[in-house]
């Protein structure tokens, strides 16, 4: 985010902030009325066609698409951050199984930011020197608290493996298959940057006091933790994981339409119309669970989306990404209250480019609250 | 709607009521915008006021304890009006201070050296996983009710304390005070009543200072209702910076380099004329000296006494007085740091500690403001401006 609007330029505004424009950017460019979203000018559709995640992550922290050798410069940055500190892995095992695996996560970052090279200098080149190792850090981590859920012991690294190709072996303890990593990778490329939503703006207000990025990106993931924000892909999925048939699907959403019942996966504040996340992963989704013989679970989702949109759609709710990613995350293998965290992965390149823009005349972030005498 | 006038301080806001929405100028950092309303505390620049609940913070200073304090800022009662709430409170408050041994092992695990931050908030993050279940309400409403993270922050103060000093942590007794618990496991002996007063009276001066970066970092976070745990560890993610962490440290290096009080004028006049800046002065709020100071200068003169350290007093003493009559005209002027500093360190702690110490304090009116914007019911989410390139479309690798 940069240039802050002028001291001298007044804005109306509600509670929570809402209307109010904090400022510029120059990362995403949301459309809520034509359904579009863009990183850096690029609509996501194309960039899922035709990129890797390590080409979307570096356009979104830099401004423009690598060029070979850029690229080949930072795939070998990410891939010499793939071994995050011991004592980080270590961690899991002070921790009890039946905490959240996001909490879990969460708490082997903390560990990992204990042990970060020049932990204290807030210096923009310092600050810039951390994407690639709190991505990789973040991906091998993210895999160890997924694999302690079962129970499994953490899985190391394969330097030949791109980004999602590597976390998924590093999550499931074997080589995915191509399906699954242009899947995966595709899930990756549609939430890698979302605009100034809330968890970004909390990861902007850490950045602003001097910390270090994890730092930033430790509140970020505090956000999106909470049940109004990132929680909802899980529980898209074990609402639509009750459902057996497309038949009972109907039934069951018109049931729950005429009690006036909110779906979780549906809906959001920006998009007053069809998400293009949801667009753009839909295909995928489709033939990935036709690949696994679970066609069934794509025709429950259809018949809960057309239900909920012909009924809500006309107010402006529609399927939203949180519905999608688990049609996805479930075929590879991933277990349902583990989805937050490949969320919170590509998420948080989005978090690091506003704060990285944001940094260079960075006032901290001090808002007022008016005291009510009553 | 209302029109507030915008003052370049934004907390001379004070109304009955506020009718949203509202219109302000908005600033560098959304300094003038009002991002909350709030019935915890208030803090006039104009007139030096802060008080809390509507009490002014002169007339609880040395006469509340801490616990006390805390009490009135999250409950909003008075401790006398509901002494068996009180006693309930700080009952709860004391007893969270006993930790599970895997997060004491966990921290204990980590290299002493660390920033004592880093160690609070990944034992905060542990802690969070033995308060919390997958099963358990998202929200953790319940927990956050039950306060006791309050106490558990003062509980991981106290084993970080330890464990950089290479010492155990004293065993945890519940007839003691959160700071008494904390002075002995910073310095290794049982303190003496007045320092654990004093150390008292500084949580309560830092107990609630309007949407600071660690308050309002936890109260976006809260906002989307996230568990207190993943909030806490959010606020002290906002603790973590120089700008935030760091003055304590800045003001005893200057204190320390001082050649003494009779030449303070020339030295402050040295380094302004280099462009340096004076480590205590200046601050977003006020325009006029910080009301805690006066409270804390005085404090300070006494526990320098105690010491038998007077010449400490005499230097802080001296290089205030020479750095306001350069600063002052231009609106500088001290701030609490000034004073607290050199309190911090007499009392024992390393500069590097002090956030931490100044954590336990601030738990009380973030969670007291934490509270309010869970009960607000409304996701924090500014908009942004789009200002980037316009549409464009991926060419082939090779053209790039």
């Amino acid at each position: 985010m940069i240039g802050i609007a002028a001291p001298a330029s007044p804005q109306r505004y509600g509670r929570g902030l809402d209307g109010l424009v904090a400022g510029d950017t120059r990362i995403a460019e949301l459309d809520g009325v034509a359904g579009r979203l863009l990183y850096r000018g690029y609509p996501i559709g194309d960039l899922v066609a035709h990129c890797s995640f390590e080409e979307v992550s570096y356009l979104v922290l830099n401004g423009e698409l690598p060029s070979p050798d850029r690229l080949e410069a930072w795939r070998s940055e990410l891939v010499r951050w793939r071994r995050p500190p011991d004592r980080a892995i270590e961690a899991l095992a002070r921790l009890p199984r039946r905490a959240h695996p996001l909490a879990q996560y969460r708490t082997m970052l903390t560990v990992a930011a204990c042990h970060i090279p020049e932990a204290e200098d807030s210096s923009l080149d310092a600050q810039w020197r951390r994407p690639a190792r709190i991505l990789s850090w973040t991906s091998a981590l993210a895999a160890a608290a997924i694999r302690h859920l079962e129970g499994a012991p953490p899985v190391g690294p394969s330097d030949e493996l791109g980004f999602a190709a590597n976390f998924l072996l590093q999550s499931l303890g074997r080589t995915p298959t191509a399906a699954e990593v242009r899947a995966f990778d595709a899930s990756l490329i549609v939430q890698a940057e979302h605009g100034l939503h809330a968890a970004a703006f909390a990861a902007l207000v850490v950045i602003s006091t001097g910390a270090d990025l994890g730092s930033a990106v430790l509140a970020g993931i505090g956000a999106l933790s909470g049940a109004r924000h990132g929680g909802a892909n899980q529980l898209a999925f074990e609402m639509m994981a009750g459902l057996a048939d497309p038949d009972q699907a109907r039934l069951w959403a018109r049931a729950a339409l005429a009690r006036g019942q909110r779906f979780p996966g549906f809906g959001h504040r920006v998009y007053r119309c069809p998400d293009p996340r949801v667009r753009a992963l839909e295909p995928i989704a489709e033939e990935l669970l036709s690949r696994r013989g679970l066609s069934e679970r794509w025709q429950v989702y259809l018949a809960l989306r057309d239900e909920v949109e012909r009924a809500l759609g006309p107010r402006g709710i529609f399927a939203n990404v949180d519905s999608i990613t688990g049609l996805i995350y479930h075929p590879i293998g991933l277990p349902a209250t583990a989805f937050p965290i490949p969320f919170c992965l590509a998420i948080q390149t989005g978090w690091m480019a506003h704060c990285l823009e944001y940094l260079p005349d960075g006032a901290m972030i001090e808002p007022g609250a008016v005291y009510l005498d009553r | 709607m209302t029109e507030l006038d915008t003052l370049s301080a934004s907390f001379a806001w004070r109304a009955r009521d506020l009718e949203w929405p509202v219109t302000t100028e908005v600033g560098r950092g959304l300094s003038g915008v009002v991002a909350a309303t709030t019935r915890v505390m208030w803090l006039d620049p104009a007139s030096g006021t802060l008080s809390y609940r509507g009490v002014p913070v002169e007339s609880v200073a040395g006469r509340w304890s801490f616990e006390q304090v805390a009490f009135l800022l999250i409950s909003g009662r008075s401790p006398g009006d509901d002494g068996a709430g009180f006693e309930a409170f700080r009952e709860r408050l004391r007893s969270s201070r006993r930790l599970p041994p895997e997060v004491t092992a966990l921290v204990r695990d980590l290299d002493p050296a660390t920033h004592p931050t880093r160690l609070l908030r990944a034992g905060v993050s542990a802690l969070g996983c033995w308060e919390l279940g997958a099963d358990d309400e998202l929200s953790g409403d319940r927990h956050w009710r039950e306060l006791r993270i309050v106490g558990q922050v003062a509980g991981l103060v106290a084993e970080v304390a330890a464990h950089r000093a290479g010492r155990a942590r004293p065993t945890v007794d519940d007839r003691e005070t959160l700071a008494d618990g904390i002075l002995g496991a910073v310095t290794g002996v049982a303190p003496d009543r007045a320092d654990g007063d004093l150390l008292d009276l500084l949580w309560v001066l830092y107990a609630a200072h309007g949407l600071d970066a660690p308050t309002f970092t936890s109260m976006i976070v809260a906002s989307c209702l996230a568990d207190p745990y993943f909030n806490v560890v959010a606020g002290l993610s906002a603790l973590c910076g120089p700008r935030q962490g760091g003055a304590s440290e800045a003001v005893l290096d200057q204190l320390a380099a001082q050649p003494g009080p009779e030449h303070a004028v020339e030295w402050v006049r040295g380094v302004l004329s280099r462009g340096g800046r004076i480590a205590g002065f200046g601050h977003r709020v006020y325009r006029m000296p910080d009301p805690r100071v006066v409270i804390l200068r005085r404090e300070l003169a006494r526990l320098a006494r105690r010491r038998g350290r007077p010449e400490v007093f005499e230097a802080a003493l001296a290089l205030e007085h020479a750095a306001t009559a350069e600063l002052a005209p231009r609106g500088v002027h001290v701030n609490i740091n000034f004073y607290a500093a050199p309190i911090f360190a007499l009392l024992g702690a390393h500069p590097a500690l002090v956030p931490c110490l100044f954590a336990v304090g601030r738990m009380a009116g973030l969670v007291a403001l934490v509270r309010e914007a869970i009960d607000d019911v409304r996701l924090i989410r500014p908009l942004s401006r789009y200002t980037g390139p316009p549409e464009r479309r991926v060419g082939s690798a090779s053209s790039r």
